[in-house]
């Protein structure tokens, strides 16, 4: 015991040691969502600003409609002109026009409204991002002139504009609110594929560079070779759930500073829509499963890989080979948890939650929205018993792959002839 | 007294009868030479003595007492042929790891390390990492770490390849030192001349069985030829005796090989009574390679997969 120990300490301190796991950990998600604001600030900073002549022979648009328009959206500025097109296109440069669009004479009630007969004519290519909000332009302009021809004041247009819209409203659990739960639900069920998939590996390619660099048999000579694994994949669950926690506590923090500072107000509706997260769904319930799932999923996954791992030699496509049963497993778990956030009642969504090799994915997509009034108790208690019982057979079963293949070297052997060692005597 | 008694020690594979039935005794103290070809099966006996692999029947008693792995690491070091390290772990804890893997307390590992260190000279390595050792280098780190938390048997594979000669009688007398201290030293080897040197008693291992057990002494005594080499003034036009036939001459030294019922004394007698001045005189005994060769003549020189009927 006390060896298994000094293994898991050995697994986790190289590897919470690494800077790669300081970037990981701190930086990665910094600069994810850098790039997720830092691309949209981009493009919207270095949208080209387009200057579009407006040629109205109707007599229909008012510079007064054009220049209220203009204030609420600057992406494109349109200015109404009498000049002639042929001039408009001669001196496109030097009247500073990038296009022109000309509203016909024939545009009135009487003869019908031939919207197919308008075209943005420009000097230049422009893509469907640029043209877009000039049509969203002249059709708000066109509203206006025919609320006006309709005489439709405040209240009729208030009449006009109200809609039809449902909440679901759960009896038994008030604050429940589906489309958090989703979220959450979603991102919960990612975030354990990434966790499942790429610690996974990292016990994959740790349990072969102790193969291929010979140290194995060193310490298979001083610990058994159960030891020696578990010891790992202890040892990096650990670093999982480190990397986890500081998640969690960075976004308890976040959270807690944004309320502290009172950056309620419109500058944060991160934070406020944090606090529709909280009292919605039941935080601590979430991240308490979270933790149980990802380190009995993990348990399960990562066995496996032990096993992969202590089979294969240097060549890191044999790996990829064996490895891609379980990889489809993963992934196989992740298309049914996108059902599941739709519609976590379906029969599928259930089986999926209970059955260890997707549980930790599919029920954690599932438990955002509520236990036990969606995910019932008896559901989620079979569900974690089968994932226990399941993690202990991957584990048996990997552990005697793993004792063969660990000081086995040469050709790669196939899924059946490991199997043949697992159940030998 | 005997540190490891083994009895009919057998382990199969699926192709191959690795260790067929082998029988040992290892006295406490002895430097032990355990030959054999490629593929003989030292590997898989050495692994069973470490308790890497179980034996699919026979028994292996360390000091009297049945072999358990848990309990009995400690008392064993073993430095496999291919040498083994975490690349990217630093020397110092790599070995205060790999020491305390073995049962030892941290306080003790680091004095032992620290001890060690400063004899094989490597006191500067200790924030250094296996990748930047040279081989030589990372060979003498294997060694320490095996001997590291004093065991009573140590097991070392080839342990000279990749060694300078400086480095290698520098290892050569630790290991005279360690078995005048009374440690045990099992050599796994196919390089006859240290064999020679370095060990009292050696077995001779092929095809999974022993075919070969003695001390270097009885073994060389078992295998003579009755050759003698003599050395003379001049050497004579014809040499006729009917206690001995010539086998070579070469300079001015004579091999002889004495026929069954005469003794050396014979030989000398005929040189003497020709009137041959005699400049030396000695028998020539086999050398432990010549042994080998002889014995394992004929094996393939890659064993043979083969089927193992039960």
């Amino acid at each position: 015991m006390n060896k298994i120990i000094l293994i898991i300490q050995r697994e986790f301190l190289t590897r919470v040691r690494k800077k790669t796991f300081i970037i990981g950990t701190i930086l990665f998600p910094l600069l994810y969502l850098g790039l997720i604001f830092g691309t949209g600030y981009i493009a919207d900073k270095t949208r080209e600003d387009i200057h579009v002549a407006l040629i109205d022979r109707s007599g229909l648009f008012t510079e007064k409609l054009i220049t209220n328009a203009n204030g609420h959206d600057t992406a494109n500025t349109l200015t109404l002109i009498t000049t002639e097109k042929d001039k408009v296109i001669a001196g496109f440069d030097s009247l500073g026009y990038d296009g022109y669009v000309e509203i016909p004479e024939s545009f009135n009630w009487r003869t019908g409204v031939d919207s197919n007969n308008l075209s943005v004519n420009t000097k230049k290519n422009y893509g469907i991002g640029a043209l877009v909000p000039i049509e969203k332009k002249l059709n708000k302009i066109w509203a206006e002139i025919k609320k006006d021809s309709l005489g439709i004041d405040s209240v009729k247009q208030s009449i006009i504009n109200s809609v039809l819209s449902i909440k679901v409203n759960n009896e038994k659990d008030k604050n429940a609110d589906a489309g958090i739960a989703s979220l959450i639900g979603y991102v919960s069920g990612f975030l354990m594929y990434l966790i499942l998939l790429l610690y996974g590996s990292q016990v994959m390619m740790g349990v072969t560079e102790e193969k291929t660099s010979r140290i194995a048999e060193v310490v298979v000579s001083s610990v058994k070779p159960f030891q020696l694994m578990i010891g790992k994949i202890i040892g990096i669950g650990m670093v999982a759930l480190t990397q986890f926690l500081i998640w969690i506590a960075c976004i308890f923090l976040i959270y807690n500073v944004g309320k502290a500072t009172g950056m309620g107000g419109d500058g944060s509706s991160m934070v406020g829509q944090i606090q529709n997260v909280f009292t919605s769904v039941n935080i601590p319930l979430v991240v308490g499963c979270f933790i149980f799932y990802m380190l009995s999923g993990f348990f399960f996954y990562a066995s496996l890989y032990a096993a992969i791992g202590s089979a294969i030699n240097e060549d890191m496509r044999e790996a990829q080979s064996l490895s891609f049963p379980i990889t489809m497993l993963v992934i196989f778990s992740i298309f049914i948890m996108m059902t599941a956030v739709k519609d976590p009642n379906s029969s599928i969504a259930v089986w999926a939650s209970i059955i260890p090799f997707s549980s930790p994915i599919v029920m954690m997509s599932r438990i955002p929205f509520g236990v036990p009034n969606t995910v019932p108790l008896w559901q989620l208690g079979l569900s974690m018993a089968l994932l226990i019982a399941g993690f202990m057979f991957t584990t048996w079963f990997a552990a005697r792959i793993y004792r063969t293949g660990i000081l086995m070297y040469g050709k790669k052997p196939s899924w059946k002839e490991m199997i043949k060692w697992a159940f030998r005597k | 007294m005997n540190i490891l008694e083994i009895n009919n020690l057998k382990k199969y594979f699926a192709t191959q009868k690795a260790v067929d039935g082998i029988s040992m005794n290892i006295e406490q103290g002895s430097i032990f030479g355990l030959l054999g070809p490629n593929g003989a099966g030292k590997t898989t006996l050495i692994r069973m003595i470490t308790g890497i692999f179980y034996p699919d029947s026979g028994e292996i008693l360390l000091n009297g007492k049945k072999f358990k792995t848990e309990h009995d690491a400690k008392y064993i070091g073993y430095m496999p042929e291919e040498r083994g390290l975490y690349k990217k772990m630093k020397i110092g804890e790599q070995a205060l790891y790999l020491a305390r893997l073995k049962g030892m307390s941290k306080g003790h590992a680091q004095e032992k390390i620290k001890e060690w260190f400063k004899r094989l000279e490597m006191e500067n390595w200790w924030n250094k990492k296996v990748e930047d050792l040279s081989k030589g280098m990372g060979q003498k780190l294997q060694f320490v770490i095996t001997v590291l938390h004093e065991p009573s048997l140590i097991i070392l594979d080839e342990p000279f390849s990749g060694l300078d000669p400086v480095n290698a009688n520098l290892i050569k007398d630790e290991i005279y030192r360690l078995a005048q201290n009374g440690t045990t030293i099992i050599f796994s080897t196919h390089r006859m001349e240290q064999v020679e040197e370095i060990c009292n008693h050696i077995v001779l291992v092929n095809k999974g069985k022993k075919i070969l057990d003695g001390t270097v002494e009885e073994v060389k005594q078992d295998f003579k030829e009755n050759l003698f080499g003599i050395q003379l003034e001049t050497i004579p036009e014809a040499i006729n005796s009917s206690a001995f036939n010539v086998t070579a001459i070469n300079n001015k030294k004579i091999i002889v090989k004495i026929n069954e019922g005469y003794k050396p004394n014979d030989v000398l007698g005929h040189f003497i009574n020709n009137g041959s001045h005699v400049v030396s005189f000695q028998e020539m005994l086999p050398s432990l390679n010549d042994i080998f060769i002889k014995l394992v003549e004929g094996t393939p020189a890659a064993r043979q997969f083969e089927k193992v009927s039960d």
